[in-house]
């Protein structure tokens, strides 16, 4: 991997009582590479998602990211990291337009800035119109396509994507995927997508990571556009990734 | 199919029955137990011309006292909400509070005070500010971890925590510890005012019963529950300003 690395795990250990979630978990993501780590129910993958977050300190070994520590140097990382998670996780009393602004607001963007920055993405997430709708007032598919506007609204340096559409039904999912995968790869976003179907995994990702329990690192494979666009390879490296979990 | 009733109808419905039964059983009781609708009315216009400023300075009390009670009590919450310790010993110390009678409060304020409006608004204070100190908590306590992460996410100061999520989030139950206990701090400043106080609607209620003057026994009573659906008008009026990205709950 040439790519100068933005995100980097050595050795991470993190245990919830006597459970251990991660262990001795090694992963390395470079500027502008999207990664997608796929695995079991219970492989940690969220775990490891949160250790780059910073929600947490891990007990053993290092998590670096931009060359700062996410969980002691959490404000260092303001507007450097973006969620879109598995719910939307819009605020209920706050318009649309005022959800994907939030994290503008916390940046302490002036108001008609900020309001114009959360049109332009939800025009751009194909939500215009919806501006000052409530959630509620929305499907579950536009919900997600604002938490990613969201995400997006305050130019991360990383997008971290939390199984974000997993929760919607197939033909939804394949087309918010497609749109999101575009804009992040045009943006030239780092991206983690944290992801249980492999197919997903193996369509959105420059390379995916197969996670093993406790979550650690049992597999990689490197995949390219040809890869992608390619029947017989993908049906090939989905047999590997599927034998590998099998395991 | 039947359809329920709406609005203001049941209530008219409601009022009208009760009038009805009062004039009804007027005919056969002696005025100075119930007396007729049209001494009701009497003594009714009698109060308004007369001692209305008694209603004025009662709502005045009542508001100073409830709106204390919101603010401090709120802050309370809120402090128990995001500090444990906190939460831990002022739990212990509301319950104890609440667990006081009303008419402990009133007689000790009464030996504690010798001001009269100090005195009835410690009493409604007191008695009203652990509803929302409690309410407010619980409502910190109901807060979606969901929503924490994901602000979270964004680096937030606490302070930005605090008024992005945690003060929008506590609107709908301050409101409703509003609503639940208007009725309740209404009884309660009547009943401190009969005890300690010179004027206000409780003073002439005690007036009127020493004067046996029964219309107007009926008459602030009306009043009061008049009062009481001013009041409720409104906390649904600022209901509906303040929760209005709420959707209506559908049960079938």
């Amino acid at each position: 991997m040439a790519a100068e690395p933005l995100i980097v795990m050595e050795r991470v250990t993190k245990r919830f009582g006597g459970v251990v979630a991660v262990e001795d978990l090694c992963l390395t993501i470079g500027r502008g590479e999207i990664v997608a780590v796929v695995g079991r129910t219970g492989s940690g993958k969220s775990t490891a998602m949160q250790a780059i977050i910073g929600t947490f300190p891990v007990d053993a070994g290092r998590v670096r990211v931009a060359g700062r520590d996410p969980y002691a140097e959490r404000r260092a990382l303001r507007g450097q990291l973006a969620v879109a998670f598995q719910t939307d996780r819009l605020l209920p009393w706050r318009r649309t337009w005022e959800n994907v602004a939030i994290g503008l607001e916390i940046f302490r963007v002036p108001r008609a800035r900020r309001e114009a920055i959360a049109r332009e993405w939800l025009a751009r997430v194909k939500m215009a119109g919806a501006e000052e709708k409530y959630p509620h007032e929305l499907s579950g598919g536009m919900r997600q396509r604002a938490s990613f506007a969201r995400a997006l609204a305050v130019d991360p340096a990383i997008v971290l994507l939390d199984e974000t559409f997993s929760q919607l039904d197939e033909l939804t999912s394949r087309e918010l995927r497609g749109d999101f995968m575009a804009l992040v790869r045009s943006l030239g976003k780092t991206s983690i997508l944290i992801t249980h179907r492999i197919d997903e995994a193996l369509e959105v990702g420059d390379r995916v990571v197969v996670f093993g329990q406790p979550g650690h690192v049992i597999h990689e494979v490197a995949t390219s556009p040809d890869d992608r666009s390619n029947h017989d390879r993908l049906a090939k490296l989905r047999a590997e990734i599927k034998a590998v979990m099998a395991e | 199919m039947a359809t329920e009733p709406t609005g203001r109808g049941p209530t008219l419905v409601v009022v009208t029955v009760i009038f009805a039964a009062l004039a009804g059983a007027s005919f056969f009781t002696p005025d100075y137990i119930i007396p007729s609708p049209r001494q009701m009315l009497g003594a009714l216009v009698e109060l308004l011309t007369l001692q209305s400023g008694d209603l004025v300075i009662t709502a005045a009390r009542l508001a100073a006292g409830v709106a204390a009670a919101l603010v401090l009590g709120s802050a309370l919450g809120g402090l128990m909400g995001v500090v444990r310790p906190v939460a831990r010993y002022s739990k212990s110390l509301l319950f104890i509070l609440s667990g006081v009678p009303a008419l402990s409060w009133m007689l000790l304020a009464v030996l504690w005070f010798r001001d009269t409006e100090t005195r009835i608004f410690f009493v409604l204070f007191v008695v009203v500010m652990p509803f929302y100190a409690l309410n407010v908590y619980e409502g910190i306590q109901a807060l979606p971890r969901d929503w924490t992460e994901m602000l979270e996410v964004f680096r937030p100061t606490r302070r930005e925590v605090f008024r992005l999520l945690i003060v929008p989030h506590i609107v709908p139950y301050v409101i409703l510890t509003t609503k639940s206990v208007s009725g309740y701090a209404i009884r309660m400043i009547v009943f401190a005012e009969l005890i300690g106080a010179a004027v206000g609607v409780g003073a002439r209620l005690a007036q009127a019963q020493g004067m046996f003057r029964i219309d107007r026994v009926f008459a602030w009573t009306i009043l009061l529950v008049v009062l009481n659906f001013v009041l409720q008008g409104a906390i649904n009026l600022v209901e509906r300003r303040m929760l209005a990205w709420r959707p209506a709950a559908e049960i079938r």
